[in-house]
């Protein structure tokens, strides 16, 4: 896969399907991690998917598209996160098509970067719009108990997120990896961008 | 007059090491309906895919030969524009629903919006093929409300209101229950008496010798025979090709009852009758 | 079908307003507090938008919502309160707890904050069809592509949750233990999430041949099912709206 097709602008129509299909997932990951009471989000299998699937391009707009869907539905603030799930998309798909993400080893560490990418994307927003905190209980808890003990907002947000994002990237990358090997080559090949027809005259 | 015409065609799935569609002729007049047979994977789908210009623009891959839809080469021209002469109805009903409108009616004006129908006009022809296709007491309930047969006859419409003058269905009744394919294979029929031509892949032999003009056989991607349901059906090698002939063809051949003065089975319970009335004369 | 839509079904002025004059009001909602800064002016902002909401007799369907928000509010008021790095002025004790006026302060300006911005948004989502905000930005110039997209997930997802339900009574019925320790739940998740995620991604393909075979990519103008709903007093209201953060600005330059 070269470079200028992974950054190609034009859609073809099985991305645009795909992008829907993966904001579906990621709210159906989001409401089995609920019914399995997992203290992680779990919210963005469907956007991991699509970048490892069609690209970079496609993984931001499935980012996208997923928190304007998100803050239509049920969080008006999520609106505000579409940033930090664009950047979640763009550096999945970079790194996938870079070749960073094809064995599970590789998988784990991605997983670390996206994580902490989505942190240092999520961290100024947090402490925008929340006063720093990130809404779940544990890295909550972990936000006071630093806000006590030192007199920076920046390191218990940073900390809060950390704790947060980075199990949750990974888990989402893993479970992204193992849907990805298990999927038909046909489906696979759906989404790649060659877009040459050959002759056999 | 020739409606469709198939020259040499070959094609390869990219990845792929074999030839999907491997040299495959035969033309089409305008009316006729013909059936395409053989077994899964004897490349059925690809070739309806083929007519309508999925292959190659959906797919890309490896592409010969020639596909001529109403004097249009598909090869140089895109699907919307192909769209307007073939339309194409797929075998899962749920699939084909767009998803982005809320009521049958409108999800059968999304084609018409597409290629730009007037309104008043869109109206006129959206309440036609609900009528055409008994599906006007649904036409406010979401698509997915629909039954399977509902949805597949939703789907018809939706592609007839753009008025094409080719349709090309691949296995529309095989994910429908028994009920299901009987109202699908009444609104083909009365596709047929409008003079529509008509393409159809289907398992369902029995029906296909009923309604087809002619049968195209097809086995590893290649044309095996191309003739009428009496001639495809009384032949003897039909088996090795992963086709079973129709159940009175099968009864017809065990008794050795042949129609008079040919060399041919009956396809038909009607036809079957008579031969065999004529028999125990 | 279930939706997943918060929009309702009323009669009121506030439904009857352009999509795109709502989206206008949120930029309002959420710039004229950060240009003029204070209380005052952010009670006037939510109060505005609750009257809104009342009017649209949709008050009761923001409890949700709001209950939701509110509970992380809580914790940002105690967390705040109790450890803000800048706090000083004692406000009260209870016991060995402090509460601190600097933090309270400014939770409450986050909690303003907030609330404005959801009850801004609370306006468009509540009183608006989704299908309807999208055809006015595709008329406005929204790619047709990206229209699809957005209203395509709103018929997918309800779609995907029957599948989930489906899949997740059966492998409960095989005996699949959803509940225990962290580590049996996360084993659970794969097996249920796995075969909707395969089946969707399936379904795509066929999904966009049957759009190819309707004409999607034609390069024709599109045409409309429906007339181009006209709503009263769009362009008033609206330049009312600019007005008044442009008025904001001046104001905040010249005082």
């Amino acid at each position: 896969m070269n470079k200028q097709s992974m950054w190609s602008l034009r859609l073809s129509t099985a991305s645009l399907v795909l992008i829907p299909v993966a904001v579906g997932v990621n709210y159906i990951g989001k409401l089995i991690a609920g019914l399995l009471k997992l203290p992680l989000w779990l919210d963005s299998i469907g956007t991991v998917l699509a970048a490892m699937l069609g690209g970079p391009i496609v993984g931001a707009l499935a980012g996208a598209i997923n928190n304007i869907i998100y803050g239509l539905t049920a969080d008006p603030i999520s609106f505000v996160y579409a940033i930090t799930s664009v950047a979640i998309g763009l550096v999945t798909g970079i790194l996938f098509y870079k070749g960073y993400i094809s064995s599970w080893g590789k998988a784990l560490a991605a997983g670390i970067i996206i994580g902490l990418v989505a942190t240092v994307v999520s961290t100024p927003l947090n402490i925008g719009f929340w006063g720093g905190q990130t809404g779940n209980i544990w890295g909550d808890a972990l936000f006071a108990a630093v806000l006590a003990n030192t007199d920076s907002t920046w390191i218990a947000s940073l900390l809060d997120e950390v704790v947060v994002d980075v199990p949750d990237k990974l888990l989402v990358v893993l479970i992204s990896y193992g849907i990805f090997k298990g999927l038909p080559k046909n489906i696979v090949q759906l989404y790649s961008h060659n877009d040459k027809i050959e002759t056999l005259d | 007059m020739k409606k469709l015409a198939v020259e040499g065609l070959k094609y390869k799935y990219p990845q792929s090491e074999s030839l999907a569609l491997d040299n495959i002729s035969f033309t089409v007049n305008e009316g006729e309906f013909i059936g395409i047979i053989g077994r899964n994977s004897a490349g059925k789908s690809t070739l309806c895919q083929a007519l309508v210009g999925l292959v190659p623009h959906f797919y890309k891959g490896a592409y010969g030969g020639k596909v001529l839809v109403d004097g249009l080469e598909v090869k140089t021209h895109s699907i919307a524009d192909i769209a307007l002469k073939v339309g194409m109805v797929f075998q899962n009903p749920f699939t084909q629903v767009t998803g982005s409108k809320m009521s049958v009616y409108e999800e059968i004006a999304f084609g018409l919006e597409n290629i730009g129908v007037p309104r008043s006009e869109m109206v006129q022809r959206i309440d036609e093929v609900l009528k055409m296709f008994k599906i006007e007491h649904v036409k406010d309930h979401n698509p997915f409300d629909l039954s399977g047969g509902q949805m597949q006859r939703m789907a018809i419409a939706s592609i007839i209101a753009m008025r094409p003058e080719i349709i090309v269905l691949d296995e529309p009744t095989s994910q429908l229950d028994p009920g299901g394919s009987e109202e699908v294979f009444q609104a083909v029929q009365s596709l047929k008496k409008q003079g529509i031509t008509i393409i159809m892949a289907e398992h369902k032999m029995e029906k296909l010798a009923q309604y087809c003009d002619r049968i195209l056989l097809l086995d590893n991607g290649k044309a095996v025979d191309y003739d009428t349901p009496e001639k495809i059906f009384s032949r003897d090698d039909l088996e090795s090709y992963g086709v079973a002939a129709p159940v009175y063809t099968k009864v017809c051949k065990a008794l050795g009852a042949k129609k008079q003065g040919t060399n041919t089975y009956p396809v038909t319970l009607e036809e079957a009758e008579a031969v065999l009335k004529e028999i125990r004369r | 079908m279930n939706s997943i839509s918060l929009y309702v079904e009323r009669n009121s002025f506030v439904h009857d307003i352009d999509p795109i004059t709502k989206l206008i009001y949120i930029v309002f909602a959420i710039l004229i507090p950060i240009i003029l800064p204070s209380f005052t002016i952010s009670f006037i902002c939510v109060g505005i938008s609750l009257v809104l909401l009342a009017f649209a007799k949709v008050l009761r369907k923001t409890v949700p919502v709001f209950s939701f928000v509110f509970l992380i509010l809580i914790t940002v008021i105690i967390i705040q309160g109790l450890f803000k790095p800048e706090n000083e002025t004692i406000l009260f004790q209870i016991g060995p707890i402090t509460m601190y006026q600097e933090g309270l302060l400014f939770a409450l300006t986050i909690t303003l904050r907030v609330i404005n911005i959801v009850s801004a948004f609370m306006i468009l989502v509540l009183t608006t069809k989704p299908s309807e905000l999208v055809e006015s930005l595709v008329r406005k110039g929204l790619s047709p592509r990206i229209g699809y997209m957005i209203v395509s997930v709103f018929q997918i997802i309800p779609e995907m949750m029957a599948a989930v339900s489906t899949i997740t009574d059966a492998q409960r019925a095989r005996g699949m233990e959803t509940e225990g320790n962290f580590f049996v739940r996360v084993k659970a998740f794969l097996p249920l999430i796995g075969p909707v995620v395969l089946g969707s991604l399936i379904n795509t393909k066929e999904r966009a041949m049957a759009l190819e075979v309707r004409g999607f990519n034609s390069r024709v103008p599109k045409t409309y099912l429906y007339e181009e709903k006209t709503y009263a007093h769009s362009k008033l209201i609206q330049s009312l709206l600019l007005l008044g953060i442009a008025g904001a600005i001046v104001w905040r330059i010249v005082s």
